[in-house]
């Protein structure tokens, strides 16, 4: 993917042949090793999980106070918990709020990383020393430690108000990244080209640079949206906030400090369980991720 | 042309010059985190503060008496403007005073932070130094062999451990460890029953307790090393240099040296960095070994509403990570001969 | 952080002058050579079929645009050419080495740096950024087992100070303490200072100022002289070549259109590339529209047409064979060439003669 191709001719019409041929570099990708389908396949079924999971199952699980701690079993996978309820219902019908953090993360990120990274890029001076002192400073502070401290002044109530706050505390990484993805275009002359065919800034930021970065952007989103759904399961596990729902961090923290999930191995599901979610949907995000540095990174394809 | 007019005296030093700039910057950060630790204490719903003043008074203790025990025990007067408030904060840590600890009362937080950051610093470093010696190790091959298959499983196994939160390796080892196979002790930092010293029993109950975190630590941290250590070697690999050598018929040992301490260069910095984030990045180790380390120090100070010792300890591991952050880049000044001299080419 | 390096005691024998009993210049026989590159389109030859002569002692100069092939063939003289490339086809014959192409291993890595020197481009750093050049000397000897460290660094020295350095200072610098000529010049030694006879130079002044290429040449020039060289360089610039190599190859898509003395080459160029590539030069005496440019585009390994002369979409004297039979090179009067169309007025001439 040539970046200079844009330069001559219409603007517009290269810019559709670049995402095509764009589409066509993931299609090769992707086909090159076919576990990278797996990762877009399970990525796309804890999606699906989050949409239409808690549909499935009533609004409270039901208990069997006969079943606790029960061993996996046709009737229940993984299991039961400590009130007999199924370890797998707890897990889909956890997954909404996951997810749905993640996704609020992600809006944040999106927004605020590449509005700030654009303007630091775009007009450099003051404003750039200004904004990327405040990134650093961001990226410094240790995010996990100010969680917990956070949690004590303000509840997090909801996905959407957690994915908001991690959304503030993360959109750093995006930032740098759009901002030297800018600086970089703008020192091969594409900013000043563009300048010179009279294009206005609204469609050289909106028409050019957006869509040229948009995959550098979304690479660095899910990672941005990973370590969000990392963060809000570790701290539930922690146990810093109320359990006010269900949700796979209050699972680990109930399987491992409240319930003694550990004394005996007949327990061991109920951990297990949303540790394999995590671990499944770690490795789809790290297939695509790795699918995608291929994409952007021609240096890793190697002969 | 006199290009080495740059060797003389003439110049201030380079090193003096980025130093000062570390500095400053260092110093910014830090006012900053402090001023958000007390932003957040004074901010807590209820107001502690407030709260144990007025408890003192009711205990019958005049108002002088009543607010300079809360002030001890919150390193900031309770009432007052909060201008006041803010810099009496400012003074009280100046003199390394963070207040006293309400969970352990009559301890000061800086002696409790003292005795917990031994814990967090054995295991941790240990992890740390393991984890990159052999994740370093196994990134030069990676980076080799980018399109072999044992390369291909390094690259996936360090991407799947890289990705993976620190808790579900800790739990995941914890479970393995401790209750499938119970081999090593579930918790806590040494059994109670030797008497803390140089005797054989201590430490091999020491070393025992250790394991697990040290395990978990370098797990989690080692597919970073290998992701890193990969990238930079392909990076190295492609540098014109390279091929020079190899042109001139260098020796397959001189041009392996060439490529990994080329490689390895700008994992050092990371090395200091990380080192600095020890200090807060083990939370989850700590809590799920039940370690008595700086991180769980947080944590507890959170469960118990201990605001004095949770700001400390928040101070604290910021602190370390931007001191860290000032050394790692001297550091790399150190090793790397471009920056040393000052000279760009 | 300095290293001592031993001193020159007394330079009894200067380093220029080839070691008494040491093999003399080498020739170089180019055949068939075909240099291919993998790609998603497949394997697409970056040099043809190239056969090139390269007479012992001779500075001999290969000229071409970029993606001509010419740096492919330069590195083929060493067996080094890079991945996705590899040599297909064909061997390169060097005097005291045999072919080349059939060296691999400790063998070939001992030709590289003892017998074949290769100078990089100047604006690409061909030091380790984190040693000092004294250092890399030193890497490079104990590579080659050097017993006597001390005389290479004497004879390192000497060369240094041959091309108008402080060598002491410049074994105990770093690359970025070096400017780009000075750069250029440690190159120049570390290729030679193994006592290689054959020297391959890869746009040796590309990215200097004018007056420091000029320097660099004359270094070239007098080095190749005193030590009995023989010297390749590669440059896409006329100018470089003129003023430097005896002998001329010039390149086009990945064969040699036409090769002979520079003089003669320069002065009247058979080829219609060679005469388009003079006709392309702007003189500094003279109305910048009297300087044409080639019309088109130099061809790109994907670009390049399967069958018949490379050459025939810019060529003025395209034929109806240039399409389908690519020309092979004729010598002619110490001059080869590849095209039909000389070809062809060279049997007419010929048969004139006869007539």
């Amino acid at each position: 993917m040539t970046v200079t191709t844009i330069l001559p001719g219409s603007p517009g019409n290269t810019g559709a042949t670049l995402r095509r041929n764009f589409w066509r570099g993931v299609g090769r990708v992707l086909r090159r090793k076919p576990s990278r389908i797996a990762g877009v396949g399970i990525v796309a079924l804890f999606g699906a999980m989050a949409l239409f999971g808690p549909m499935l199952y009533p609004a409270h699980l039901p208990r069997d106070n006969n079943a606790l701690y029960a061993a996996p079993s046709l009737a229940h996978p993984f299991g039961t918990d400590f009130e007999g309820t199924d370890v797998l219902a707890l897990v889909v019908t956890g997954s909404r709020y996951v997810i749905l953090t993640g996704l609020a993360t992600a809006v944040i990120t999106v927004a605020l990383g590449t509005a700030l990274g654009l303007l630091a890029g775009f007009h450099r001076g003051r404003w750039d020393t200004v904004l990327m002192r405040i990134t650093d400073m961001q990226l410094t502070i240790p995010g996990l430690p100010l969680l917990l401290v956070l949690s004590t002044i303000w509840k997090f109530q909801g996905p959407l108000e957690m994915g908001l706050v991690l959304g503030l505390l993360g959109w750093g990484g995006v930032a740098r990244a759009v901002r030297s993805q800018t600086l970089s275009l703008r020192e091969r002359g594409f900013i000043e080209a563009a300048r010179g065919l009279g294009l206005s800034t609204r469609h050289i930021v909106g028409r050019e640079l957006l869509p040229s970065m948009a995959p550098y952007i979304a690479m660095n989103v899910l990672i941005a949206v990973t370590g969000a759904i990392y963060a809000q399961v570790g701290l539930f596990f922690l146990g810093v906030l109320p359990f006010d729902s269900n949700n796979w961090g209050v699972m680990l923290n109930l399987a491992v400090f409240g319930g003694g999930a550990l004394t005996s191995t007949a327990a061991l599901p109920y951990l297990l369980a949303p540790l394999l979610a995590i671990l499944l949907l770690t490795l789809g995000i790290v297939l695509i991720v790795d699918a995608m540095d291929e994409i952007f990174n021609p240096r890793l394809r190697e002969e | 042309m006199k290009p080495f007019a740059a060797r003389g005296g003439l110049r201030v030093n380079p090193m003096t010059r980025r130093l000062a700039g570390h500095l400053a910057r260092g110093l910014v950060m830090i006012w900053v985190v402090t001023t958000i630790s007390f932003v957040i204490i004074r901010n807590i719903p209820g107001n502690p503060v407030l709260g144990q003043y007025e408890t003192l008074i009711e205990r019958g203790m005049s108002p002088d008496a009543a607010e300079r025990a809360t002030a001890a025990l919150y390193g900031f007067l309770p009432t007052g403007t909060l201008w006041e408030q803010y810099t009496g904060y400012m003074k009280a840590l100046l003199h390394l005073d963070l207040g006293q600890s309400l969970s352990t009362p009559g301890t000061e937080v800086v002696t409790l932070i003292g005795s917990a950051t031994k814990w967090t610093v054995l295991p941790v470093l240990g992890g740390t130094l393991l984890s990159f010696v052999l994740g370093v190790t196994l990134g030069v091959y990676a980076g080799i062999k980018r399109s072999g298959k044992l390369g291909d499983l390094l690259s996936i196994s360090g991407s799947l451990l890289h990705g993976v939160p620190q808790y579900v390796i800790g739990l995941l080892v914890l479970a393995i460890f401790t209750t499938l196979w119970p081999i090593f002790p579930a918790g806590g930092p040494v059994d109670v029953e030797f008497v803390p010293g140089l005797n054989a029993g201590y430490l091999a109950s020491l070393v025992q307790h250790a394991t697990l975190p040290v395990l978990t630590y370098a797990l989690a941290s080692y597919g970073g090393w290998v992701l890193a250590m990969k990238s930079s070697v392909a990076t190295v690999l492609g540098d014109d240099f390279i091929l020079a050598a190899e042109l001139r018929g260098l020796s397959r040992g001189v041009l392996f040296r060439y490529v990994a301490r080329n490689a390895i260069l700008p994992l050092f910095t990371i090395l200091a960095l990380s080192l600095g984030m020890l200090f807060g990045g083990a939370i989850f180790i700590e809590r799920i070994f039940n370690y008595p380390g700086l991180g769980l120090l947080l944590v507890n100070s959170i469960g118990t509403r201990d605001y004095a010792l949770m700001g400390g300890t928040f101070l604290v591991t910021t602190m370390a990570i931007i001191v860290a952050n000032i050394a790692a880049d001297l550091f790399y000044a150190v090793i790397d001969p471009r920056v040393r001299t000052g000279g760009a080419a | 952080m300095t290293t001592n390096f031993p001193q020159a005691e007394s330079a009894a024998v200067s380093p220029l002058v080839a070691a008494p009993g040491h093999a003399t210049a080498p020739g170089v026989r180019v055949k068939d050579l075909t240099v291919v590159y993998r790609t998603p389109l497949g394997e697409l030859p970056a040099v043809g079929g190239v056969s090139l002569t390269i007479e012992p002692g001779t500075i001999t100069g290969i000229v071409g645009e970029s993606g001509s092939g010419k740096s492919t063939l330069a590195l083929s003289l060493l067996n080094a050419v890079q991945p996705p490339g590899r040599i297909k086809g064909g061997s390169v014959e060097i005097d005291g080495l045999g072919d080349v192409v059939k060296l691999g291993g400790d063998e070939l890595r001992q030709a590289r740096g003892r017998h074949l020197g290769y100078v990089f481009q100047a604006a690409q750093n061909s030091l380790n950024p984190l040693k000092t050049v004294g250092k890399q000397l030193l890497d490079l000897g104990r590579s080659h087992g050097v017993d006597d460290l001390r005389a290479l660094v004497r004879d390192a020295k000497d060369l240094l100070e041959r091309m108008g350095l402080d060598g002491a200072r410049v074994l105990d610098s770093h690359q970025h303490e070096l400017s780009g000529g000075m750069r250029q010049r440690v190159g120049i030694m570390l290729a030679l200072v193994l006592n290689a006879q054959l020297v391959i130079l890869d746009e040796p002044t590309t990215a200097l100022d004018m007056i420091t290429q000029a320097t660099i040449l004359r270094i070239v020039r007098e080095v190749h002289k005193e030590r009995g060289l023989t010297t390749l360089m590669v440059t896409h610039d006329i100018g470089v070549a003129a003023e430097v190599t005896d002998r001329l190859a010039v390149m086009y898509g990945g064969r040699v259109v036409e090769h002979g003395p520079t003089m003669e080459v320069l002065g009247a160029p058979s080829h219609p590339y060679t005469r388009g590539l003079i006709r392309a030069i702007p003189r500094l005496s003279g109305d910048i529209a009297e300087a044409q440019a080639l019309p088109g585009r130099p061809p790109t390994l994907g670009t390049l047409p399967t069958a018949g002369c490379v050459f025939r979409e810019r060529c003025p004297l395209r034929m109806d064979i240039c399409e389908t039979v690519d020309p092979r090179p004729l010598t002619h009067d110490r001059r080869t060439v590849a095209c039909h169309a000389v070809e062809r007025s060279h049997s007419t001439a010929e048969q004139e003669e006869y007539a």
